[in-house]
């Protein structure tokens, strides 16, 4: 792939990015770079040849062309918020950041509807929504700062996937610039269309590597009445299933988040919030439901009655307002943040929800096991099976070291993973960090086809090259 | 020592609401509704002084219609022992809700009554104030800190120019401020404990008080919206635009 990529680019490549985009909007200063050219992840250093802003699709189209007449590398940049280095340009790639398309336009009350820019913020499409009194239910902490670009390019999941599913269920249809740099229309908002493949449906989640998605037609949700939150004590990670099945068998849950105890040690300390109860448990889940009438509070009641005589939660507490609930929730929400100073090696691990105890006993073993020394961080999306595992670096070892220790014990943790059927990236995808890894969950043959796929939208294989897999 | 706690039910401080289309008063219709933010820094108050072996007993105390009992309810999760609802209907302005409380007072005999500053929907300031006179009580308002100290307390008061202490002689008012405490969470054996606690209902007739209106509500509309802002290129186009467009410089 080496021949792809430049680490300068010439004044003449220059000039004609500038006479597309305008002087302005290419970058090449150092902050720039950096600033551009990364993501959430500290693994590899961004190294771009340079920066462009496009404010349109046909700019975007344009600097596609050029760049695949030059055979130049092309990274798109959304949020830059992803945990697997997709939006990494490493290697001397031109990063292609969607930010300036950024216009909410033609929203649609009966369909539900709203066309979004890329660059649209997710956050504020939620609060698009909620002027319309609807609902954007996609959420996550880094909601403030990633695009819908971004977020379909990585199919996001977050907080709400139990009862909405991820952004795969809430994409009307798209546009994309392939790499040829011709533009597709894919699905344009229609609810039933079987004429032939959903070719929409092969780029979300595709990570930028068979284009670029410049615009979406996002669905939008009813709002959700009365939201309540609870957080349970749970002495072990079974009780925290137990906890999960009851509560799913009875009422339609929001959320069900579950988090270690040292994550709440981190977030209160460093957040300075305050512990939902005074006596620590091993672990704790966060529920969320709707509260429509007084009887939805009087079986939440009853089932956490039933779960503290069945041994499986210790204590609990429930907001008693939307601030309350609003604080609960920052004790799961804010702990990514929190623990970004340890420089922590993430592993975001799912398997279907019935065989998460049995799996997460087998993962837990191992890692107690192999990081006597280091302090390890639960939490995620449990109730989708889906567990964020964090190392956190002890600040006396060198990052390098660190890494390698870490990725030593990935292995093992991936052959639990591959044993019973999961996948090693649940919802943050693949890009460089997972990409030794893919094999545990995809066989070769669909990573055969992946490659044929995406030579069909990209000839040039100029789209994210080296991210997913190599070519 | 007896200590009485007022908590008020009110919109719950995170909700924007809206003004009737009528303009008649603000849109409480599937609004959600909490405990009043300083009322229940008030209940945290009496549960601390209760912890600390300084009160002995604490009792929640509403004026409001049936629907405030949740709130007590939500008191007594917190960890007060019994609560009394005052049965009244529509909106009592602040002098009703003092004398209401007075006779409370008077029936119960309390050592320490503890009041929220303010309640949010209202903003009036004035009810602890109010039952201070009528009760003929000592009161430190805004307190960001209280001391019981054998038949004194001691408040640490809010004030503009920054903090004062005043001593006052038991039986006294405090009405709390944001910084006196962090309230704790209700938790979810609390309030399955609180349903069982005792909740009395009086009218205002069992407390000698007769509701009597001196306020009529003209009208409720929405603050003037604000005008989308715009991003000036230059400096001097910055200082154009204030000097001939918005004229204030
Ligand atoms: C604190 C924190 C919490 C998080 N929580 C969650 C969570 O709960 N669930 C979850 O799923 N994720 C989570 N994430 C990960 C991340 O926020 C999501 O993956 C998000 O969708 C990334 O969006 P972005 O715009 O920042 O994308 P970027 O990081 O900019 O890019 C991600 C990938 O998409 C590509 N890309 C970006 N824009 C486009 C485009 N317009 N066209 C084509 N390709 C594009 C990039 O090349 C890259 O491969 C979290 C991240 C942080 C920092």
């Amino acid at each position: 792939m080496s021949e792809l990529a430049v680490s300068e680019l010439s004044p003449e490549l220059v000039a004609s990015l500038e006479a597309i985009v305008g002087k302005d909007r290419v970058l090449s200063d150092a902050d720039s770079k950096a600033h551009y050219g990364g993501d959430w992840t500290r693994v590899y250093r961004p190294a771009p040849c340079a920066v462009v802003l496009p404010g349109s699709i046909e700019q975007v189209q344009e600097v596609v062309r050029l760049a695949a007449r030059e055979n130049l590398a092309v990274v798109p940049s959304g949020g830059r918020t992803g945990l697997s280095a997709g939006a990494v340009a490493y290697r001397g790639e031109l990063v292609i950041a969607l930010d300036r398309l950024n216009s909410i336009s033609d929203f649609n009350p009966v369909e539900r509807s709203v066309r979004c820019g890329a660059g649209v913020i997710t956050e504020q499409l939620q609060n698009f929504a909620q002027e319309q009194g609807l609902f954007y239910p996609v959420d996550f902490a880094s909601a403030g700062s990633s695009q819908i670009g971004g977020n379909i390019s990585t199919n996001a999941g977050g907080i709400k996937v139990i009862r909405h599913g991820m952004t795969r269920d809430w994409v009307a249809g798209l546009k994309l610039v392939t790499g040829t740099g011709e533009l597709l229309d894919l699905n344009r908002g229609l609810m039933k269309n079987n004429a032939g493949y959903d070719l929409r449906q092969l780029v979300i989640g595709a990570e930028g590597t068979l284009g670029i998605v410049v615009e979406a037609t996002m669905r939008l949700a009813r709002p959700p009445q009365d939201p309540v939150v609870l957080v349970l004590g749970t002495p072990d990670m079974a009780s925290v299933m137990e906890v999960l099945e009851v509560y799913q068998k009875r009422m339609d849950l929001q959320a069900f988040e579950f988090f270690s105890e040292l994550a709440l040690q981190k977030v209160v300390e460093h957040q300075g919030l305050q512990r939902p109860f005074e006596s620590p448990t091993e672990f704790y889940a966060l529920l969320e439901f709707e509260q429509r009438s007084e009887a939805d509070m009087e079986l939440a009641m009853e089932l956490f009655e039933h779960c503290v005589e069945q041994g499986w939660v210790i204590d609990g507490v429930i907001s008693q307002s939307v601030a309350q609930a609003e604080s609960l929730w920052r004790l799961r929400e804010d702990i990514s943040e929190t623990i970004a100073r340890w420089t922590p090696y993430k592993n975001d691990i799912s398997t279907t929800v019935s065989k998460v105890p049995a799996f997460l006993a087998e993962v837990e073993s191992v890692v107690n096991g192999a990081y006597p020394d280091f302090e390890i961080v639960w939490f995620g999306h449990i109730g989708d099976g889906n567990v964020h595992l964090n190392v956190l670096k002890p600040d006396a070892l060198p990052k390098a070291e660190f890494q390698q220790r870490c990725g030593e014990v990935s292995r093992w943790v991936f052959e639990i993973v591959q044993r019973y059927g999961g996948s090693v990236s649940a919802e943050h995808g693949v890009g460089l960090l997972k990409k030794d890894y893919l094999h545990y969950s995809r066989s070769a043959l669909e990573v055969d086809l992946m490659r044929q796929i995406k030579r069909a939208f990209d000839p040039a294989g100029i789209m994210n090259p080296g991210k997913i897999f190599d070519l | 020592m007896k200590v009485l706690v007022a908590v008020k039910r009110v919109v719950d401080h995170n909700v924007k609401v809206r003004a009737k289309a009528d303009g008649s008063d603000v849109d409480l219709n599937n609004v959600k509704m909490a405990i009043n933010p300083f009322c229940e820094i008030a209940v945290e108050e009496a549960v601390r002084l209760k912890e600390a072996g300084v009160a002995s007993e604490i009792i929640a105390v509403s004026v409001g219609d049936k629907a405030c009992q949740e709130q007590i309810r939500t008191a007594l999760a917190l960890g007060a022992d019994r609560g009394i609802q005052i049965e009244t209907e529509g909106a009592v302005e602040p002098l009703v809700v003092a004398k209401l409380l007075k006779g409370v007072v008077e029936k119960e005999q309390p050592q320490l009554v503890i009041l929220g500053k303010q309640s949010i929907d209202g903003d009036n300031n004035q009810t602890g104030q109010m039952l201070g006179a009528l009760a003929n009580m000592g009161q430190g308002t805004f307190a960001s800190e209280v001391k019981v100290d054998g038949d004194h307390v001691s408040v640490t008061r809010e004030v503009d120019g920054g903090l004062q202490t005043v001593k006052l002689k038991l039986p006294a008012i405090v009405t709390t401020d944001l910084r006196l405490n962090e309230p704790r969470y209700a938790s979810l054996p609390n309030i399955m404990k609180a349903k069982k606690k005792q909740l009395d209902v009086y009218t205002p007739a069992d407390l000698g008080v007769e509701i009597t209106s001196h306020l009529t509500q003209l009208r409720v509309e929405p603050p003037a919206e604000r005008q989308a802002g715009i991003k000036v290129e230059s400096v001097a186009q910055l200082v154009d635009k204030l000097k001939n467009e918005a004229k204030v410089i």
